[in-house]
């Protein structure tokens, strides 16, 4: 279970990226995060492993509060899949894999990359589970598709067996047949270890097919909080008409263009 | 996200759109003055007398001009040069231990008739005395030398660089500001290693010689030093600039800033910091034939005592030893980057 118990951002410079923001999420939950960029969906996961520390407020996890004196611990149960994959790209996909388990293995271990059969074993298994094959394990990272990567970071988000999964924007740059089968997998893995999701996406549809439960933001609020059969489309029309906030064009138009999809059939 | 979003204006307000030329008068009156420091530093350096004596020498070769100081200067020590020195000759008298019937490699005995001027006490009359002298020559002896003398130059430059790796290693760590542990810390490695940069290999090893004595120890130290500044200063950039995003995943899930370092950062650099140390490998075999004037062994401690007298066929047999050494190196360290990479 994850509460933000009245969490606000502001930046030095004055821009308040989250005012007041309550949520709880009940464990087992996948729970998606819409809204036009720049509206915080970002900034409100990463408060999450304290990668973002709120200006004020605070974030419960299982009744865990997080401070600086517990991020350690908590941090080694919060996993985090990327917009970007975020992979060392020039290492092979098996220590890809394997980084996920750096937490908790021993830094002679790490450095020397001398791990356990056990840990080999489970790499393995992820990297199968996640739809990848014996030949992709000794490949670079840099040398897979964007598929193939986010397929890997998958896997090395689930090494640890997460209580909680963080999914920021993961499928914003693959096309629309692979981000369902991606979804498929975080949304899979993340229930069979009873793993609670938090997952911003830009894709309406996708957000109303995976979701359990879908929160809309704007501004920093949040704006929508309910379940995909209550997010009809006058819904996101409002959410996304007239958003003022305009980040990374070259990235990110496409994926809102996505976004407005099924607003534009509709209409 | 720490990016700062522009904001979109409001609908109907008119925007103000210019798009200047790069350059105004200040750039031109900027280029004259540096044209002008050129010129007066090139005075100042002697370009304008390089340029008549170079004229000189050029016109003196294509028979325009009668004299020229460098076409002189430079035909006597290429006389002197050729032929580069191969062998050696060494008096039996002085070799205590030579076996006459069991005589070295390629080695012969020579007689050679040796004139001296000598002054009769008697007579107070400078006489002519013939002597025979017989003398061990070896013809390829020098060139055995040279290499003896090369392979102790390269080994000086390997350990140097290895002593520059490990050294520059904590420096680098210290001085990548995402990694060092606080300001001190930070400013300390950054101190040290513009400290180590800034003394000469020359000047170190000269006073490394006062310390350890004549020798290799001196040259492997100075080299080592020296390096260790450069290596620890370009690690430690290559560190602050790598690729954010795979060290962010790993921070995010409590990684550790070792581990992260170990398994964000390093798969990055690592071909850069082949590179590096391949160019200080080539920079130390270079530097440590220079070093040798100066006492810390190798080539340079030999390239030395033959300049000094005069023995410019054997300077010859060096500067082309040094030759083919750097170019093989560079031929090697190219491979060798192009595997790696």
């Amino acid at each position: 279970m994850i509460e933000f118990k009245a969490i606000s951002k502001k930046w030095p410079d004055g821009t308040a990226a989250l005012s007041d923001v309550n949520v709880t999420i009940p464990k087992g939950q996948f729970c998606v995060i819409l809204g036009p960029s720049g509206a915080g969906k970002s900034t409100l996961l990463r408060a999450v492993n304290g990668l973002m520390q709120p200006t004020n407020g605070e974030v419960v996890i299982d009744g865990v509060t997080l401070t600086s004196a517990t991020a350690r611990t908590l941090r080694q149960r919060v996993a985090m899949i990327h917009q970007h994959f975020n992979l060392t790209l020039r290492m092979s996909v098996a220590a890809n894999v394997l980084a996920g388990l750096l937490p908790v293995v021993s830094t002679g271990r790490a450095i020397l990359g001398w791990f356990t059969p056990e840990h080999r074993a489970k790499a393995c298994a992820l990297l199968e589970r996640v739809g990848l094959t014996p030949k992709h394990v000794q490949r670079r990272a840099g040398e897979l598709s964007g598929g193939q990567q986010q397929r890997v970071g998958v896997a090395r988000a689930f090494m640890l067996d997460p209580e909680v999964v963080l999914a920021d924007e993961p499928v914003a740059s693959l096309d629309p047949k692979i981000s369902r089968e991606i979804l498929s997998l975080i949304r899979d893995a993340a229930r069979e270890r009873n793993a609670t999701v938090l997952c911003s996406l830009h894709q309406v549809d996708l957000a109303r097919e995976f979701g359990d439960r879908i929160v809309g933001m704007r501004d920093g609020r949040i704006v929508f909080d309910g379940t995909p059969e209550e997010f009809t489309d006058e819904r996101v029309e409002a959410l996304y008409h007239g958003a003022q906030w305009e980040d990374h064009p070259a990235t990110e138009v496409e994926a809102e263009l996505d976004a407005l999809q099924p607003q534009l059939v509709a209409a | 996200m720490d990016i700062k979003p522009i904001p979109v204006p409001a609908q109907g307000t008119t925007l103000d759109w210019h798009l200047d030329q790069p350059y105004r008068a200040k750039h031109l009156l900027l280029l004259i003055i540096l044209l002008a420091v050129l010129l007066f530093t090139g005075h100042r350096t002697e370009m304008d007398k390089m340029v008549v004596m170079t004229g000189q020498a050029v016109g003196n070769v294509v028979g325009l001009a009668d004299d020229s100081q460098v076409v002189r200067g430079l035909s006597r020590v290429g006389e002197s040069m050729w032929p580069p020195a191969l062998g050696t000759e060494e008096e039996v008298a002085r070799l205590t231990d030579l076996d006459r019937n069991n005589l070295p490699f390629l080695a012969s005995i020579k007689t050679h008739e040796r004139v001296e001027q000598k002054l009769n006490t008697d007579t107070l009359q400078l006489e002519e005395q013939r002597e025979q002298v017989e003398v061990l020559v070896k013809p390829l002896g020098y060139l055995w030398m040279v290499f003896i003398k090369m392979l102790e130059t390269i080994e000086i430059a390997i350990w140097g660089t290895l002593f520059s790796v490990v050294l520059s290693i904590p420096l680098a760590w210290y001085a990548a500001r995402n990694y060092t542990y606080n300001k001190f810390t930070y400013t300390l490695a950054r101190g040290t290693i513009s400290l180590l940069r800034s003394m000469p290999e020359l000047i170190v090893a000269l006073f490394l010689v006062l310390a350890y004595g004549f020798g290799p120890i001196a040259g492997v130290l100075a080299l080592g030093l020296h390096a260790a500044g450069f290596l620890g200063k370009f690690y430690a950039e290559d560190i602050e600039n790598a690729d954010k995003k795979p060290q962010e995943a790993l921070e995010a899930i409590g990684a550790g800033k070792l581990k992260t370092l170990w398994y964000g950062v390093m798969p990055q650099v690592v071909p850069q910091y082949i590179a590096y140390t391949l160019y200080i490998l080539d920079r130390n075999v270079r530097m440590a034939t220079v070093i040798g004037l100066v006492g810390a062994g190798g080539i340079g401690q030999e390239l030395k005592g033959r300049f000094d007298m005069f023995q410019y066929d054997h300077v010859a047999t060096i500067l082309i030893a040094i030759f083919i050494v750097v170019f093989l190196l560079d031929q090697f360290s190219a491979r060798l980057r192009a595997k790696l990479i």
